[in-house]
C-alpha cells in the first residue's frame, strides 16, 4: 500500500464520516460493541469521571463496586411495582393514550425484568465489565449480548457473571448458552432468588407485525453503570448492506447498555442493544428480536456450560464462513474502467466500497485506491474480530517516474503491507509467494494465513498481488478473510486471482 | 664483559623505561642505593628482593616487604623462591620488571603496520571506492525521491550517509591515535568503504536476483552477506588499531555476531518469524527482468497446501501460558 507520502491522503481519510476502521487497526470494524468494559474505563472514563465529579460526588476517581447501588432506588422516576403479572400487561398500555408518557411506561413494564450483568473478577467484587440483561425465562434465564459475557465465556478461571435488578437484587449468573454471530447469550440465575416468578418476563413482538420505519422503540439498559435508563428512538429499519441484519436504531445507545432489550410501545421485545457507531449521532445497532428468540428455542432448557466454549464457538464461526464464502464466490467481480487491468472488486451486496486517489499535480506516483470492507465483523473479544472480507486495490500510474523509480515504489508499496504477528488468539502469518498469471496478467503474489490458536479449523488469510507486466503501471490488490476455513481460504484466494486479467487496449 | 640478562623497568605502555644490563648474578633490587638496581617507586622495599642464578636457571628471592614481588599475576609466597621463566615480568610495588635471560629464544620478527603505507597502497583503490560510493548514493536517492525536489532537501539526504560515514571513521582514527599514534582516517575511511559497498551491493543483488528467479532464499542470504560484511568491517578496524591482536578480535566479533544471532534466531523462532529476513520477497523490479515462469492461480493455490500443516502445529495448543487452555469449571 502506498504510504501517506502524498499530503491530504491521511487527512481525508480521516475525515471521511463514516469510515471503518482501516488496515491492521480494523478489529473494532464498524461499530463499538457496548459492554462498560475495562478498556472503555481505562481510555475514556477518567475524563468522563472528571466531568462527571463535578455533578456527582459518587464517579470520582475509581469506581468502586457499589457506589451507585443506592443509585437506582433513590431514583425520583422508581415508583413502586405494581404487583407485577406475567405477561407484561397490555390493558393498561392501551389504556395510556398519553403518548409523551410512553417511556415512563415502557420504563415500568421493564423495570421488573430489567437487569445489570456485571462481570466480576473470579476472587474479588471489582467489576471488569458490565452490560445490561433482560429476564425472559421463568427459572431466572437471562438474555443478554455475548460480547458482555465474552471474558466469563473465555476465561471462566478468572471471570465469573453476576447480576443485579432495578430494585438492587443481585445474585450469580451461570452461561446457559451463546450464538458468537450474533453477539447473544443466554445466562441463568444459579440460585434464582425468591419471587422471580412475580416479576413476570419479557415476551417478543410476533413476526407477523413488523415494525414500520420511524416506528418510536424504546431501548433499556444501564450505560456507563450509573443506572438504569430507558432510550426513546426510532426503528429504521435494516441496516443496509449488512451481511448480518441488524436493526438500524436512531438512539443513543452507551457502553453498558449492551445486551438490554429494546421495547415496542406495548413493551414487547424487538431487539437488543448490541453496538453504535464510532463517532456518530445516534446511529446504534440492534440485534432483531428473531435472532434471540431462536437462540432462546433452541437452548433455554440447556444445562450451564461447564467446559471450553471454544469448539461450539468454532463450530458457529465456521458454519458463517460457510455461508458468507458462498454467498461471496456466488457474485461476479465488478467491471474496471482502467484501460489494460481487470481488477477484482466486490459487488456492494454486504460490502462497502471507498475510493481515492492522490492529486492530479503529484510530480510522483499517481494512484487510485479502492477499499471495500464489510460492516459487520463478529466480536470474539477486546482484541479479535472475526468473520469478515475485506478486498482493496490500488492502480498505479509512473509514467512520471520513469520504469526503474517506478519499480521501487511499487516495491516500497509491496513490501510495507502488514501480514499481522503472533497474538494471543493468532498464529503468526506463513506465506506462499510466486509468480501468478491469470488471462495474460503476471503477478507477483503473496498468501499469508493464520491460524485462530484457541478455535480449530479457523483462519485468516491475505492474498497481495501486485502486477510486474509493464515499466511505468500497474496494479496492486490485496484480499483479506478473517475467521474461514482452509478449504474457503484457498477457494477465495483462487476466486480473487482470478478476477484479475490484463486487457487489450480498445 | 658477557651480558647474562636485561632487566627492563617498564611503563605503562609496557615500554622499557630502564634498562639494567646484568653482567654477574646475584643481582639485588629495591630502593636503596647499594642495590644493583636502583627503583625509585615508594611501594618498594631498601631492599626488595634478589635475582640469583642457581644450577637450574635465575631464581626470584623476595626480601621482607610490605608489598611483595608479584610473578606475572600471582604473588610469591613467603618464602618461596620460584624459577624465572624466559621473558619473565615481574611486578615489585607498582613497578614492572621485564627479566631477559641470554639464550632465550626470540619470537620471530613481526611485521611491522605502517599505517602510512598501508594508505598510499590502497590510495588508488581508496579513490575508486570513493567515486563507487558517491555515484551509489546518487543513485539510491535519485531511486527513492520523486522527480522535481530539489535543493536543501536533497543536499540533506546526499549529505547524511557522508556524514555518517566520515564521524564513524573519525572515531575509529582516534582509536588509532591512541593506540598506533597516528590519525588514520584514510585508513579506516578505506576499511569502511570496502566492506560497507560490499554489504549494500550484495544485498541489492541479491534482491533483484531473488524476484528474477522467484527464490526468496535469495535475498535471504543478502541479508547474511551484509551482516557477515559488516562484522568484517569492524573487524577490519580493529585490527588497525591493534594488529598483534587480530586474532583475538577475529573470536570477539565472531562470538558477538554468532551470540547475538543465535538470540535473534531464537526469538524470531518463537515469534514464529522466518529466521532470517522479512516473511515474503518485498523486491518488485522491471518486467524484463523476471526469468522465473508464471504459475495459474489455481497451481498457486494447491502449492499452499502445505501451509496447513505447518499452521497447525503452531496453533497447537500449550505451547505458553495460555490460561485459555485450561478450560472452565461451572459457577
Amino acid at each position: 500500500m502506498i504510504k501517506a507520502r502524498v499530503p491530504g491522503v491521511l487527512e481525508r481519510r480521516r475525515a471521511e464520516p463514516d469510515r471503518a476502521g482501516k488496515g491492521a487497526d480494523k478489529g473494532s470494524g464498524y461499530h463499538d460493541p457496548m459492554p462498560l468494559t475495562r478498556l472503555f474505563r481505562r481510555r475514556s472514563a477518567r475524563l468522563l469521571a472528571l466531568l462527571l465529579s463535578a455533578s456527582l460526588g459518587a464517579w470520582a476517581g475509581a469506581t468502586p463496586p457499589g457506589v451507585l447501588q443506592p443509585a437506582a432506588p433513590a431514583s425520583p422516576l422508581a415508583k413502586p411495582l405494581p404487583a407485577a403479572s406475567a405477561p407484561a400487561d397490555d390493558s393498561a398500555a392501551d389504556d395510556n393514550a398519553n403518548l409523551s408518557a410512553s417511556a415512563r411506561r415502557i420504563y415500568d413494564i421493564g423495570r421488573p425484568r430489567l437487569l445489570q450483568v456485571r462481570t466480576l473478577l473470579r476472587d474479588q467484587d471489582s467489576q471488569a465489565s458490565v452490560g445490561s440483561g433482560s429476564l425472559v425465562g421463568p427459572d431466572g434465564l437471562i438474555l443478554t449480548n455475548y460480547h458482555v459475557i465474552s471474558q466469563v465465556a473465555l476465561e471462566p478461571q478468572r471471570y465469573r457473571l453476576n447480576f443485579q435488578t432495578v430494585d438492587g437484587v443481585t445474585g450469580a449468573l451461570q452461561l446457559v448458552a451463546f450464538d458468537v454471530v450474533h453477539d447473544l447469550a443466554l445466562v441463568r440465575m444459579a440460585k434464582p432468588p425468591a419471587g422471580v416468578a412475580t416479576r413476570g418476563l419479557f415476551e417478543f413482538r410476533p413476526a407477523s407485525t413488523p415494525l414500520a420505519q420511524g416506528e418510536r422503540i424504546f431501548s433499556l439498559g444501564n450505560p456507563l453503570d450509573v443506572g438504569f435508563v430507558v432510550v426513546e428512538g426510532t426503528y429504521n429499519g435494516l441496516v443496509e448492506r449488512s451481511f448480518l441484519p441488524q436493526i438500524l436504531f436512531s438512539g443513543s445507545l452507551n457502553p453498558g447498555m449492551s445486551g438490554g432489550p429494546v421495547l415496542d410501545d406495548r413493551g414487547h421485545i424487538v431487539g437488543v442493544n448490541v453496538a453504535t457507531r464510532r463517532g456518530s449521532q445516534q446511529i446504534s445497532f440492534l440485534v432483531p428480536a428473531e435472532f434471540a428468540q431462536a437462540l432462546i428455542a433452541r437452548s433455554a432448557k440447556a444445562k450451564p456450560i461447564a467446559g471450553s466454549v471454544e469448539a461450539e464457538m468454532a463450530r458457529q464461526l465456521l458454519a458463517h464462513q460457510q455461508q458468507l464464502t458462498s454467498r461471496f464466490v456466488a457474485l461476479p467481480w465488478r467491471e474496471t474502467k482502467h484501460a489494460h487491468y481487470s481488477v477484482p472488486v466486490p459487488q456492494e451486496d454486504f460490502m462497502r466500497c471507498w475510493g481515492s486517489s492522490n492529486p492530479t499535480e503529484s510530480k510522483g506516483l499517481s494512484f487510485e485506491r479502492s477499499d471495500c470492507q464489510m460492516d459487520t465483523a463478529i466480536y470474539i473479544n477486546e482484541s479479535l474480530r472475526t468473520g469478515d472480507l475485506a478486498v482493496r486495490h490500488e492502480v498505479y500510474d509512473g509514467s512520471k517516474l520513469g520504469a526503474l523509480r517506478f519499480a521501487q515504489e511499487a516495491g516500497q508499496s509491496f513490501r510495507n503491507e502488514g501480514m499481522g504477528r503472533r497474538t494471543h488468539d493468532l498464529t503468526a502469518p506463513k506465506c506462499q509467494e510466486d509468480f501468478v498469471e491469470n488471462a495474460g496478467l503476471p503477478m507477483r503474489t503473496v498468501m499469508c494465513l493464520r491460524a485462530y490458536r484457541h478455535l480449530p479449523g479457523l483462519y485468516d488469510v491475505a492474498v497481495l498481488s501486485q502486477s510486474v507486466d509493464a515499466k511505468t503501471e500497474g496494479v496492486q490488490g490485496r484480499f483479506d478473510a478473517r475467521g474461514i476455513s482452509f478449504e474457503n481460504a484457498m477457494l477465495l484466494a483462487r476466486h480473487y486471482l482470478q478476477g484479475f486479467a490484463w486487457k487489450r487496449s480498445p | 664483559m658477557e651480558t647474562l640478562a636485561l632487566i627492563e623497568t617498564l611503563d605503562r605502555d609496557g615500554q622499557p623505561r630502564q634498562v639494567l644490563r646484568v653482567t654477574q648474578w646475584p643481582v639485588r633490587i629495591g630502593r636503596a642505593i647499594d642495590c644493583d638496581l636502583v627503583l625509585d617507586d615508594p611501594h618498594v622495599a631498601a631492599h626488595h628482593a634478589t635475582l640469583a642464578l642457581r644450577e637450574d636457571g635465575v631464581h626470584v628471592e623476595p626480601a621482607a616487604s610490605l608489598n611483595g614481588v608479584r610473578l606475572g599475576r600471582a604473588a610469591i609466597a613467603p618464602g618461596s623462591t620460584p624459577l624465572l621463566a624466559p621473558s619473565s615480568v615481574m611486578t615489585f610495588g607498582a613497578t614492572a620488571l621485564r627479566v631477559r635471560l641470554a639464550g632465550e629464544v626470540l619470537a620471530p620478527e613481526q611485521r611491522l603496520l605502517d599505517l602510512l603505507q598501508y594508505e598510499r597502497r590502497h590510495a588508488v583503490t581508496l579513490m575508486g571506492l570513493i567515486l563507487f560510493a558517491a555515484l551509489w548514493q546518487g543513485f539510491s536517492l535519485w531511486l527513492t525521491t520523486e522527480p522535481g525536489i530539489k535543493g536543501v532537501a536533497l543536499t540533506g539526504n546526499f549529505l547524511s550517509a557522508p556524514i555518517g560515514l566520515i564521524v564513524w571513521c573519525a572515531l575509529w582514527s582516534i582509536g588509532s591515535m591512541i593506540f598506533q599514534r597516528r590519525f588514520a582516517f584514510w585508513a579506516h575511511l578505506f576499511v569502511a568503504l570496502k566492506w560497507l559497498l560490499i554489504a549494500v551491493v550484495a544485498q541489492a543483488a541479491t534482491a533483484q536476483l531473488a524476484f528474477a528467479l522467484s527464490l526468496p532464499v535469495v535475498e535471504k542470504f543478502g541479508r547474511v552477506v551484509f551482516v557477515g560484511a559488516v562484522a568484517m568491517m569492524i573487524w577490519h578496524h580493529l585490527g588497525l588499531l591493534l594488529p598483534s591482536r587480530r586474532r583475538a578480535f577475529a573470536i570477539a566479533v565472531g562470538s558477538a555476531v554468532a551470540v547475538s544471532g543465535g538470540l535473534l534466531l531464537i526469538d524470531r523462532g518463537m515469534q514464529q518469524q522466518p529466521l532470517v529476513g522479512d516473511l515474503y520477497l518485498g523486491t518488485i523490479s522491471l518486467p524484463g527482468v523476471r526469468i522465473a515462469r508464471t504459475v495459474s492461480a489455481d497451481a498457486f493455490v494447491k502449492s499452499a497446501a502445505p501451509l496447513e500443516k505447518t499452521l497447525a502445529g503452531w496453533a497447537k495448543p500449550g505451547d505458553d501460558d495460555d490460561p485459555v487452555e485450561a478450560g472452565g469449571d461451572d459457577d
